[in-house]
């Protein structure tokens, strides 16, 4: 949507800024700042309604996200800890899967990194299910640890078998209760 | 580098397909965890992450299969066209996993708070259904205890003694043990004569006493071991020994006293005479000695009397002042020997008589020598007594000490009455003699047997008639005690032991 009469913002601003002089000093303020939202939000130019989001956002954002499950499973071994609950064998394994949740994370926000934000790496196919990883500046480590990140089920099948064994473990000790005695 | 391929590929599909396989399973877990406990907010929350990390799983990983399989049929542009849709969603499962996470502190906190409240009410509800299922067996149980609680205590009050009382805080009787009524002399019997509308002020002698008690109660909120005199049926006086302390009783209107009152007249009775024995032993031992060291000069001055006598002309002034003196030094040794009778200086020489033929030999004597034209004497004889070991000699002269002051005190008209008795269970015979004179004053009861205490005008009385009396009956092991109230009387009891050979049959 398009907003704006260029005259009248003009005059809007141009009253304002006259009756500074006749105001006490917190009208003063209130007139200064509103007459610089006025002329910072509402300029006589062309204004559109939606943000385009192509390109390398869709990266960020899943970067950002991966660094939201990655702090959400730190919170959540913390929390685990704090209350003691470890000690319990399910949550001792909900705490396992945590932690190769965030390895995961790390070993995927790495790949992504390299893959798709600086472009550090490039990968080529030779045939006969050999391939090429080829680094700026030619860094060998940097390949060797690319290739070895790209293993990232190492992580995460691990951290889903623990998960699963934790369940496991909580559904024997979890005796069934009566129907309407709970809260929801 | 130049590598194979083989193990990045082999580990992206193999660990596609085991992320779909274990995803499953834990979302299948959850399920199940949430059919058992379907209000466990936590199991909600396992059952939240399982599910995101299933959408991812099924996401990610048919993503990278579909990924191998499209780039080994070279359909590059097919999987162009589905990457970022399955990122997205990768992203989208990302954000809810982390995101019901964060909220995992909470609601363990109030998952615990809830399990906390249901164990509360689980604790409530399994102690109200035991009551519901036990309450008629509790109750009488209760009842039984009580019913048992209550018997003892009312045993205590019923059996006790000493009078246990209940009254309201002004006085008003509540309740008082049948020890209690028989103290005061009120019919056991007769629960409206004992506290129908009385007060503990009307039992108490002095005007101030229950404001005394009042003041204690209130001051202290109890009295402790307190002597008062209680006043019976029939005007008599009885000491007693209070003690009271106030309770909130839970069936009485407001507060009550409880007091428990032991009866201290026999104790203080006998702690009287014990003083009363202590002076008269002490008394005797100073008479004594005085009475030794004046006899023996009396004895000179009566002998050297005598001696002038003989030399003087009868009837001649100087005779006349001899024969006064030997009289008056006479007297003097009549006192001196009475008093060492009363000192019990020397021993009764013992006889088995017969104490009725004793006291009708007095009661012969003082007729002959007194004038007893208006006095009636009455004798009560106790059938078949034992004889007694006695000095007879003595026994009559404390006898008619006893009858002597019968006579004076009845002031020539009225009765004297002998009565004699026995006591089986002391072994011991008794001779009372009554009058109906003008009696004692309380005040001089406890002087009467003191040597020269006499309410006789002075020259009529040497005071030493009953302090030798009390000397001879000691003397032979008996006592003798005196009752007496102003206008109604005197009577003096003597007990002598039965003769030991006798008695011992």
């Amino acid at each position: 949507m398009a907003l704006g009469n260029d005259s009248t913002a003009d005059t809007n601003s141009i009253t304002d800024s006259v009756c500074f002089l006749r105001m006490k000093p917190f009208q003063t303020i209130g007139c200064i700042a509103g007459s610089i939202i006025l002329i910072v939000l509402f300029p006589a130019a062309k204004a559109l309604a939606t943000q385009g989001h192509a390109g390398i956002e869709g990266v960020w954002v899943h970067q950002f996200a991966h660094l939201f499950f990655l702090f959400s499973m730190m919170l959540l071994i913390f929390w685990l800890r704090q209350a003691g609950l470890v000690k319990a064998p399910g949550w001792r394994y909900i705490q396992y899967a945590a932690l190769f949740f965030i390895l995961w994370n790390m070993d995927t926000m790495l790949v992504h990194f390299l893959d798709e934000q600086i472009q550090a790496v490039r990968v080529e196919s030779l045939g006969s299910w050999r391939i090429r990883v080829s680094t700026a500046s030619d860094r060998g480590w940097l390949a060797t640890v690319y290739y070895l990140s790209k293993l990232d089920h190492l992580l995460c099948v691990p951290a889903m078998v623990c998960l699963l064994m934790g369940l496991r473990h909580m559904l024997k000790e979890v005796k069934p209760v009566e129907s309407g005695r709970g809260v929801r | 580098m130049d590598a194979s391929l083989i193990p990045i590929w082999s580990v992206d599909v193999v660990g596609s397909i085991l992320m779909i396989v274990f995803a499953f399973l834990s979302f299948g877990v959850s399920l199940k965890l949430k059919y058992k406990d379907p209000n466990n907010i936590i199991v909600t929350y396992l059952l939240w992450v399982c599910l995101s990390l299933f959408v991812f799983a099924i996401s990610r990983s048919a993503g990278h299969l579909l990924k191998q399989v499209f780039l080994l049929t070279d359909r590059r542009d097919l999987w162009a066209a589905i990457q970022p849709f399955s990122g997205a969603v990768n992203t989208f499962t990302f954000i809810v996993v982390a995101s019901v996470t964060l909220f995992f502190e909470r609601s363990w906190v109030i998952y615990g708070t809830i399990l906390k409240d249901r164990q509360a009410l689980q604790t409530a509800h399994e102690e109200l259904l035991y009551l519901n299922q036990n309450l008629e067996q509790l109750v009488e149980k209760r009842t039984e205890a009580l019913v048992i609680s209550e018997q003892k205590y009312r045993r205590i009050f019923e059996v006790s003694k000493d009078m246990i009382l209940v009254t309201h805080m002004d006085g008003r009787i509540v309740n008082l043990n049948p020890a209690g009524k028989s103290m005061v002399e009120v019919n056991p019997d007769s629960r409206e004569e004992a506290i129908g509308n009385k007060s503990f002020q009307d039992f108490l002698s002095g005007s101030n006493d229950w404001e005394t008690i009042s003041r204690h109660i209130d001051d202290r909120g109890f009295i402790s071991s307190e002597e008062f005199d209680l006043v019976l049926k029939d005007g008599s006086r009885r000491r007693v020994l209070l003690s009271g302390s106030l309770a909130k009783s839970p069936t009485e209107d407001g507060e009550t006293i409880h007091f428990l009152i032991k009866d201290i007249e026999q104790r203080r009775l006998m702690q009287t005479q014990m003083a009363q024995a202590d002076k008269l032993a002490s008394i005797g031992e100073l008479s004594s000695g005085i009475a030794h060291e004046i006899n023996n000069p009396l004895g000179i001055i009566l002998g050297y009397t005598q001696l002038l006598l003989r030399g003087e002309e009868p009837r001649s002034d100087r005779f006349n002042d001899l024969k006064t003196i030997e009289k008056h030094v006479k007297s003097c040794k009549a006192i001196v020997e009475d008093l060492l009778n009363f000192a019990r200086t020397s021993s009764p020489q013992k006889e088995i008589l017969d104490i009725r033929a004793v006291v009708e030999e007095v009661i012969g004597f003082v007729r002959h020598h007194s004038n007893l034209e208006n006095i009636q004497i009455e004798t009560v004889f106790a059938p078949k007594l034992p004889p007694s070991l006695m000095d007879e000699k003595k026994i009559k002269q404390v006898l008619i000490n006893l009858l002597m002051n019968a006579i004076h005190a009845v002031d020539r008209k009225g009765t004297i009455k002998i009565t004699t008795g026995l006591n089986e269970s002391a072994s011991r015979i008794t001779v009372e003699v009554s009058d109906t004179g003008h009696g004692i004053e309380k005040e001089n009861l406890l002087r009467i047997f003191d040597p020269f205490f006499t309410t006789k005008p002075t020259g009529e009385g040497t005071g030493l008639g009953l302090s030798v009396s009390y000397g001879i009956v000691k003397g032979h092991g008996g006592n003798i005690t005196v009752k007496s109230e102003l206008g109604q009387g005197a009577a003096f009891t003597l007990s002598l032991p039965v003769a030991p050979t006798l008695s011992g049959r």
